[in-house]
C-alpha cells in the first residue's frame, strides 16, 4: 500500500487484528464514540441492518472505533450490537490519549486497510442515524458518482446557528463550494479521497472529532473532488454524559476551521466566489417548527461582553470593525441588529488574530461567544421578520457577506 | 622656619603625589573592567539574541500562547529581546561591582564574591516574578472570559482579583527566596490571606446572606431557562 494513511500507526495491535479479521471489505460503515454508552449500541445497529438490507450481495462490515470512553461504551456496544449483527461488526479502541478524533483517523486507516470501495463515517452521538441513511450515503460512492458525501437535515431556523451563521458561510466563501453543513456527523468517502489523506501522526492536532470531521472536509473541498449532498432528515444529536458549553462549542467547532486555513493558505486564499454542490433530495419530509427563541438573553451577553472583554476584543479586532461594533451596545433587545457584513468582518478579523496568535488560541475562541450570541439574536429577529421565503435569503445574504469580505481576509493573511 | 614650611609644604606635595600614584591605576582598572564588561556585555547580549532568533523562541512562545499574555500588540516587547536585555544588565551589573572591588575603597572587599554568591537567588527570584506575572495574566483572561460568558456581574472585579493573588503570591515566594525578611513575609501573607478569606466568608455567610440565596437563586434559574433553550448551534 502507498504512503499516507496507514493503519499500523493509527490503532494498536489488538485493533489491527480485529480490523484484520474482516478480511476484504467492499462497503464499510466506520461507528466512532467517545463516551456515547446511551447511542452507540444503536447506530452500530443502524449501520449493521442499513448494510444488511441494501447491500446484501456485497461484502459489507461496520467498524466500531472507541475513542477511550470512560462510560462503558465499548461494553454497552459489544453487548448489544455486535453479537448477532446481519453484517460482520468489528470493535476496536484507541490507545493512549482520549480523543474520537484519532478514532476517526483510524476509522479511515481501517477503511483504507480493508480495500473499502466506499466508507460510511458515523459520529456515535447522531441519534437520528437509521439504517435508511445508510443507502443514500454509501450508494454514490459505491456507485463511482462521489468521492465525498455530505448530509443535509432539514432544519429550524433556531437550529444549527453556528453552522448557518459562520461554519457554513465561511468554508463557503474560502473553497468556493456551497455546502449545508461543514459538521454533519456522518458523511461518506471513495477510496480515491482516503488514498490522498496525510498518515496518522499529522492528525495530531485534531484531537476531537470535529476537527477530523473538519480535516477530512477540508480535503474534499480544496481537492478536485465529486462533492454530493443527500437529504437525510431531521437532525438530532445527543449531548453525551458532559454537553459541553456553547464557549467549547465554539473552541471545538470553529478552531478546526481556523487551523484549516493555516495548513494550506494557498488551497484557499485565490478562490473568489462560490458554486453549487449537486444535491439528491430523497422527499423526505421537510419544515421544522422554529422554537420560541428570547433574543433579550443573548443580546445582554453580546452587551455584557462589550463592556468587559473589549480590550480583549481590542487585540482581535481592528479599528473599523470596533468602530461599528460600538453603536450596537446601545441597541435594546427589540431593535438590536448585528449586519451580516459587519458579522463576516468580525470572523475574518478574528481568523487573522487566530493566525497570528494575539492572544492564546482557547481565549480567543471563547471570547467570540458573546459576539456570536449577538449575531444568533439579530439574526432571529432577521427572520422573525421574513417570512418563510424570506429566511432562505437571510441566510443566503450572510454567506455572500462572507464572500464579499474573502479579498480583505486573503490580503491580511500573512 | 622657612625650612619646616618647605618641608611642610613637599611633604604635603609629596603625599598627594603618592595617593595619586596609589589611587590612578585603580580607577585606570575600574575603567578598564567597566569598558571590558560593556563590550562583553553587548556581545554576550548579540550572541544570546541570535541564539534564541535561531531557536525561534518567539514563535514557539507564540505557539504556546505566552506572548499574548506580555501585552498587547504593538505594545508587546518581544521575548528574545527582553531575555537579550537581562543577560546585557547581568553581565554589565557584576562589571560595576568588579570595578568597585578594583578600587579598593574601604568596606568593598570581597563584595563581588558576596554579590556572586547571591546572584543565583536573585535569577530565580527574578524568574519567579516573571513567570508569575505571565502566570497572572494568562489566569485573570481566562477568569474574565469564563465570568463574562457565564453572564456573571463583575467579571472584571473578579479576574482583577485573581490577578492580584497571584502577583502578591509570586512577589512573596521572591522575596522568600531573597531571604528578604523571610519570616516577616511568611506571616505578613499568611495573616493577610487568611483574614481575608475569613473576613469574606463572614461578610458572605452571614452579611450577605440573603444576597448570596437570592444570586444563587437568580444563576439557577437561568441555567435551567439556558438549558431549555431551543437554539441548538452545530
Amino acid at each position: 500500500m502507498a504512503e499516507g494513511l496507514t493503519l499500523e500507526t493509527a490503532l494498536p495491535p489488538d485493533g489491527i487484528a480485529a480490523v484484520e479479521a474482516l478480511g476484504p471489505v467492499e462497503a464499510l460503515v466506520v461507528v466512532t464514540a467517545l463516551n456515547q454508552a446511551r447511542t452507540a449500541p444503536a447506530a452500530v445497529g443502524a449501520a449493521a441492518a442499513g448494510l444488511a438490507r441494501v447491500f446484501a450481495g456485497r461484502k459489507a462490515a461496520v467498524l466500531f472505533v472507541d475513542g477511550g470512553s470512560q462510560d462503558g461504551t465499548v461494553e454497552a456496544v459489544r453487548d448489544h450490537a455486535v453479537t448477532g449483527a446481519p453484517v460482520p461488526v468489528a470493535s476496536a479502541r484507541i490507545s493512549g490519549r482520549p480523543g474520537r478524533g484519532r478514532a476517526v483517523v483510524a476509522g479511515l486507516a481501517a477503511a483504507r486497510h480493508v480495500g473499502a470501495r466506499g466508507a460510511g463515517l458515523v459520529e456515535a452521538g447522531l441519534s437520528s442515524f437509521t439504517d435508511d441513511w445508510v443507502e443514500p450515503l454509501l450508494g454514490p460512492v459505491l456507485a463511482g458518482e462521489a468521492d465525498y458525501v455530505s448530509p443535509i437535515y432539514t432544519r429550524a431556523l433556531t437550529e444549527g446557528t453556528l453552522t448557518t451563521n459562520l461554519l457554513a458561510p465561511l468554508a463557503r466563501s474560502l473553497f468556493g463550494k456551497r455546502l449545508q453543513e461543514v459538521l454533519g456527523g456522518c458523511g461518506a468517502v471513495s477510496p480515491t479521497l482516503l488514498d490522498s489523506l496525510a498518515p496518522a501522526e499529522d492528525w495530531g492536532d485534531e484531537p476531537t472529532g470535529q476537527g477530523a470531521e473538519t480535516r477530512l472536509l477540508g480535503q474534499a473541498l480544496a481537492g478536485d473532488y465529486a462533492i454530493l449532498e443527500v437529504h437525510l432528515g431531521r437532525k438530532q444529536v445527543d449531548p453525551g454524559a458532559a454537553p459541553a458549553d456553547l464557549a467549547q462549542t465554539l473552541v471545538d467547532s470553529v478552531g478546526p476551521l481556523l487551523r484549516l486555513m493555516e495548513r494550506d493558505p494557498a488551497t484557499w486564499q485565490d478562490v473568489r466566489g462560490s458554486r453549487d454542490v449537486p444535491r439528491r433530495d430523497r422527499g423526505v419530509a421537510g419544515g421544522a417548527a422554529a422554537g420560541d427563541v428570547r433574543p433579550d438573553r443573548m443580546v445582554r451577553a453580546f452587551h455584557l461582553g462589550l463592556k468587559d472583554l473589549l480590550p480583549l476584543w481590542e487585540q482581535a479586532l481592528s479599528d473599523e470593525t470596533l468602530t461599528q461594533l460600538y453603536p450596537l451596545g446601545l441597541l435594546g433587545a427589540d431593535d438590536f441588529r448585528f449586519p451580516p457584513a459587519l458579522w463576516a468582518r468580525v470572523v475574518a478579523d478574528f481568523a487573522v488574530a487566530h493566525h497570528e496568535r494575539r492572544l492564546p488560541r482557547d481565549h480567543l475562541l471563547r471570547s467570540l461567544t458573546p459576539l456570536y450570541l449577538g449575531r444568533v439574536a439579530a439574526f432571529v429577529l432577521e427572520t422573525q421578520a421574513a417570512l418563510s421565503r424570506g429566511a432562505a435569503e437571510v441566510l443566503e445574504r450572510v454567506c455572500l457577506a462572507f464572500e464579499a469580505e474573502k479579498p480583505a481576509l486573503s490580503a491580511r493573511w500573512r | 622656619m622657612q625650612q619646616q614650611w618647605s618641608d611642610i609644604v613637599l611633604d604635603a606635595i609629596r603625599d598627594v603625589g603618592h595617593r595619586i600614584l596609589f589611587v590612578t591605576p585603580r580607577i585606570l582598572a575600574a575603567l578598564t573592567l567597566i569598558f571590558l564588561g560593556w563590550v562583553i556585555a553587548a556581545l554576550v547580549r548579540r550572541i544570546t539574541v541570535r541564539v534564541l532568533t535561531a531557536a525561534n523562541l518567539d514563535v514557539r512562545c507564540a505557539r504556546w500562547g505566552l506572548t499574548g499574555v506580555l501585552g498587547r500588540p504593538g505594545h508587546r516587547p518581544a521575548l528574545t529581546e527582553l531575555l537579550g536585555r537581562l543577560v546585557y544588565w547581568a553581565i554589565f551589573l557584576v562589571s560595576l561591582l568588579m570595578a568597585v572591588e578594583a578600587l579598593e575603597m574601604p568596606g568593598t572587599q570581597g563584595a563581588v564574591g558576596v554579590l556572586l554568591a547571591f546572584l543565583p537567588h536573585v535569577i530565580i527570584a527574578v524568574l519567579v516574578v516573571v513567570g508569575g506575572w505571565m502566570l497572572a495574566q494568562f489566569l485573570a483572561q481566562a477568569v474574565l472570559i469564563a465570568a463574562v460568558n457565564a453572564q456573571v456581574a463583575g467579571a472584571t472585579l473578579l479576574a482583577t482579583a485573581v490577578r492580584w493573588l497571584v502577583l502578591i503570591v509570586a512577589a512573596a515566594v521572591a522575596l522568600t527566596e531573597l531571604g528578604v525578611a523571610r519570616e516577616m513575609v511568611l506571616l505578613v501573607f499568611g495573616i493577610a490571606f487568611g483574614g481575608a478569606v475569613l473576613a469574606l466568608s463572614l461578610a458572605f455567610g452571614l452579611g450577605a446572606r440573603e444576597l448570596a440565596r437570592q444570586a444563587l437563586e437568580s444563576y439557577v434559574k437561568r441555567t435551567r431557562e439556558d438549558s431549555g433553550e431551543p437554539v441548538s448551534h452545530v
